[in-house]
C-alpha cells in the first residue's frame, strides 16, 4: 500500500481527466447521434395497416376489404377509409387497388352485369380483367396498382399501393 | 374532383370526360332550436358528399358547400349558381341537400334531397354502411341522367 501511494498532484489530475473526459463525451455523444441518425431510422411494420380480413377466409373471387388510417394535412387529422379488392391466386395473395387509372374512380368487381368477371369503373365504362389488366377498347390506358401485403396473426395487413407486377 | 389546384389541372385537360358537378346546399341556422340540427344534417351532407366524390372521382367534380340562411333561400341563388356552372361546361349538375324546402323552391332542376343522419354518435363501420346504403339510393338519379345525356 505505502508503494503505490497516489499524490495530491496525480490524484487531481486523474479527477480532472475523468470529468472533463464525461463533459467532452456529454457533448460529442448527441452530434454523433444526429450524424448517424438515418441509419438508426426504424423501417418496419409502420407502413402497414391492419385489416379485419383474415387470410384464411380469402377465396379466388376478388372481395372488398375496408381498412383505414389517420391522415394528417396541416392542422387537420382526419381518419381516411381505403379498400383493396383482394383475392387469392393459389397461395399467394393479390391486393388490387380499386383507384380506376383513368381519372381516379372506385371500380368494383362485377359491376357491369354483361361482364361479370371484370372490374368495372362507373364513370366511363372503363373495365378491367381480374389481375387488374385493362381490357383494349375502354378508357383506362394501364393496369390496376397492386397493394403490398403482409400478415399478422392470420389477419391481412395492406401496405403502399405499387406497380402491378401480375402483368 | 375536389375544387383545388390539382384537381383543377386535370379537369381542364380532361373536360370531356369530368361533366357533371355535385353542388351541396347548406343552411346555416344558428337559432337555438334548429342549431344542433342543422349543424348535424351539415356534417352528415359533408361525409355523403365526399364519398360520393371518392366513387366517382373521374367524372365528378365536387363544389365547396354552398351555405345560406333562410333569406337568402331563393331560385336566384340557384340560378346563379347553375349558370356559372353551365357556363363553365358542365352537362350534369345535381344539387344534394337535407332541407326540404328546396323542393318546392325550384322543382325543375336536379335536387337531390336526403332525410339527415345523425352520424356522429356512431361507429365508424356503422357510418360507412350507411353512407353506401345513402349512395345506393341516389346512384339511379346519376345513373339515369348520365344515360340521357349521351
Amino acid at each position: 500500500m505505502s508503494n503505490n501511494r497516489v499524490s495530491r498532484r496525480q490524484f487531481l489530475g486523474y479527477t480532472l481527466t475523468g470529468v472533463g473526459g464525461f463533459m467532452a463525451a456529454g457533448m460529442l455523444m448527441p452530434m454523433v447521434r444526429f450524424a448517424v441518425d438515418p441509419i438508426l431510422q426504424k423501417k418496419g411494420d409502420g407502413d402497414f395497416v391492419q385489416t379485419a380480413q383474415k387470410i384464411s377466409e380469402l377465396s379466388n373471387e376478388p372481395t372488398r376489404v375496408d381498412f383505414s388510417y389517420e391522415q394528417v394535412d396541416g392542422w387537420y387529422t382526419s381518419e381516411v377509409t381505403n379498400s383493396a379488392w383482394v383475392y387469392k391466386d393459389g397461395d399467394n395473395v393479390i391486393a388490387l387497388s380499386p383507384v380506376c387509372k383513368h381519372l381516379g374512380c372506385t371500380v368494383n368487381w362485377g359491376g357491369d352485369t354483361a361482364h361479370p368477371d371484370q372490374f368495372f369503373c362507373p364513370c366511363h365504362l372503363g373495365r378491367y380483367e381480374k389481375n387488374g389488366k385493362n381490357v383494349a377498347g375502354t378508357p383506362p390506358l394501364g393496369p390496376l396498382d397492386q397493394y403490398e401485403i403482409s400478415e399478422k396473426d392470420g389477419f391481412l395487413l395492406i401496405g403502399k399501393p405499387t406497380e402491378n407486377t401480375l402483368i | 374532383m375536389k375544387y383545388t389546384v390539382q384537381d383543377m389541372t386535370i379537369f381542364q385537360q380532361q373536360k370531356q370526360f369530368i361533366d357533371t358537378a355535385i353542388v351541396p346546399l347548406v343552411q346555416l341556422d344558428f337559432s337555438e332550436q334548429a342549431l344542433l340540427q342543422s349543424s348535424m344534417a351539415a356534417s352528415y351532407l359533408l361525409s355523403l358528399t365526399n364519398y360520393i366524390e371518392q366513387q366517382f372521382k373521374g367524372r365528378m367534380v365536387l363544389l365547396p358547400p354552398v351555405c345560406y340562411t333562410m333569406m337568402l333561400r331563393s331560385p336566384t341563388l340557384l340560378q346563379n349558381i347553375h349558370e356559372e356552372l353551365e357556363n363553365g361546361g358542365f352537362r350534369h349538375i345535381f344539387y344534394i341537400t337535407t332541407d326540404v324546402s328546396w323542393r318546392t323552391i325550384d322543382a325543375e332542376k336536379a335536387i337531390i334531397w336526403l332525410p339527415p343522419i345523425p352520424l356522429e354518435s356512431m361507429d365508424q363501420n356503422v357510418r360507412k354502411s350507411i353512407l353506401e346504403d345513402q349512395l345506393k339510393q341516389i346512384l339511379p338519379t346519376f345513373l339515369a341522367d348520365w344515360n340521357t345525356g349521351q
